[in-house]
């Protein structure tokens, strides 16, 4: 990936805020003695994990496990909200009034509903009746959420694409599922990267809420870590961070991405 | 060839009025034979050609081509189709496939030709239809003329029986008209059966067997092209060449 001008711009105020935030606490007098020394521990440390496990050697701290959870969990929900999303976005244009009405349905449910009580229902009815681990409860919950964003995306791109090249695809002999797979989507999926990269963005993020279904993901290893040792601010600014930096390196992806497919245009 | 008997299409507009596109329409294509519909817009002519690759479905009436009628339940639309090449007026080339790709794709897919033999049939239309050089470049990068070309080169590369031009020149800049029908005139001498809905007079009076006239969803008029700019009969048809001559 280049990291171009346009990036690092970005990251120069980004990084501007950050120190601008961090003088204002400090210089209006505030007596906040500040502990970023026991950051660094958090993340990475060296030395046993515990009793069980003495062997000394480089390990994740607690925060760096709960990114790396963050992102296994992210990765895992874009994934198939996309499937998801896909399908949807196809039914949603369906000449079947019975796939249109229950793809409505869906995406009328998932939208209009809190992504919080969603996860509890998945998580304490639905988990509980198929046995789920918090992990695959938290997936399942973040992908069908935002698997009926994502449908409305892809149903829109698809809108997007002049009629003219199903009907050339169709008069050459190819099948509607054959038409969508290798003309339409191809051409919708690059057309909606930005606002599917707006939708991974918030997916990642609203992933801190399954911390509520004790995954220990990066938001919970931070409440955690804050109610241990009351660095509140050090922690929380760290975990913010770490979110800051999922989340940028998604937008530096996509934007790359979107580059390199404009080639044909 | 192309038996037409008793078409009738109605589209209702947005806002919910009836439009009758084809009213008892009845035509016999003979094969080998080289057809051009004209008409003023409105009349009829695009729906004529879409209902008989069923990109509009009729509303009553038979489409039968080599005898087979077209909407009954049981034809699979898609094998029908590989035998009637469509030209669209804004060409509807894949603009994410460079031209090789737009030309080999269906046969790949729909043919089951492997890529070295799909290539090859390929190269050899965009060879015919002259833009072989262009092979690796995008649709966008073209000029009308030259998509109109590769559209051509695409539609033929399924060996159809059947060729469909639907404006085919309408959307190109003066200067490139030319080009295109040279390939549809090749087409035309080839002894290829085609269905031509133009409005290049030239065009018809060079090549067509046939040119039938439509307005308000049926013939009004038909006959060789001699008789037909020579020699009309009906004051409608009169009217509308003396509008375009």
């Amino acid at each position: 990936m280049t990291f171009n001008k346009r990036s690092l711009i970005t990251l120069v105020i980004l990084a501007i805020i950050t120190v601008s935030i961090y003088y204002f606490f400090t210089r209006r007098g505030i007596t906040y003695m500040w502990h970023w020394e026991k950051i660094p521990e958090m993340l990475f440390y060296h030395g046993p994990k515990s009793a069980d496990d003495p062997v000394v050697r480089l390990r994740m701290g607690v925060l760096m496990m709960g990114f790396v959870l963050t992102l296994k969990i992210s990765v895992a929900s874009i994934f198939f909200a996309v499937i998801i999303g896909t399908v949807v976005g196809i039914a949603r244009l369906s000449n079947e009034p019975v796939t249109r009405g229950l793809s409505l349905s869906y995406v009328e449910l998932i939208r209009n509903t809190p992504l919080l009580v969603q996860i509890y229902i998945i998580y304490f009815f639905v988990g509980s009746m198929l046995r789920l681990s918090p992990f695959v409860a938290g997936t399942a919950a973040l992908s069908i959420f935002a698997g009926a964003y994502v449908g409305e995306i892809v149903r829109a791109g698809i809108q997007s694409i002049h009629k003219g090249q199903m009907e050339a695809s169709r008069s050459l002999g190819m099948g509607y599922a054959q038409a969508m797979r290798y003309i339409i989507l191809p051409q919708a999926f690059k057309r909606i990267i930005p606002p599917l990269a707006g939708q991974f963005i918030s997916l990642v993020k609203d992933s801190s809420l399954v911390s509520v279904i004790a995954l220990a993901d990066l938001m919970f290893q931070g409440q955690q870590a804050v109610a241990r040792t009351y660095y509140a601010f050090e922690i929380y600014f760290t975990v913010a961070f770490l979110y800051l930096v999922m989340t940028f390196t998604l937008s530096m992806a996509t934007q790359y991405v979107e580059r390199r497919l404009a080639i044909s245009d | 060839m192309i038996k037409a008997q008793n078409v009738y299409k109605t589209f209702k507009t947005p806002d919910r009025r009836e439009v009758k596109a084809l009213v008892d329409f009845s035509t016999d294509i003979k094969k080998g034979e080289v057809v051009v519909i004209i008409g003023p817009s409105g009349s009829g002519k695009s729906t004529f050609l879409r209902c008989l690759n069923r990109l509009e479905e009729i509303d009553s009436g038979d489409i039968i081509i080599d005898g087979v009628n077209i909407n009954d339940k049981k034809v699979n639309i898609n094998k029908i189709r590989e035998e009637i090449g469509m030209v669209f007026q804004l060409f509807n080339l894949f603009p994410h496939k460079t031209v090789l790709e737009n030309v080999t794709l269906a046969q790949m897919v729909v043919r089951k030709r492997s890529k070295n033999e799909a290539t090859e049939v390929a190269r050899g239309l965009l060879k015919k239809v002259g833009i072989l050089e262009k092979e690796n470049g995008y649709p966008s990068q073209l000029s009308g003329g030259q998509q109109q070309r590769v559209a051509i080169a695409r539609a033929l590369t399924m060996h159809p029986k059947i060729m469909m031009f639907d404006e085919a020149t309408s959307a190109l800049d003066p200067e490139m008209i030319g080009e295109v029908l040279d390939v549809m005139k090749t087409l035309a001498r080839e002894g290829m059966t085609m269905v031509v809905v133009t409005h290049e007079m030239g065009f018809a009076r060079e090549v067509s067997d046939r040119v039938v006239f439509m307005d308000e969803g049926q013939i009004v008029e038909e006959g060789t092209a001699e008789h037909f700019f020579t020699d009309p009969v009906h004051d409608r048809t009169k009217l509308f060449l003396s509008q375009i001559l």
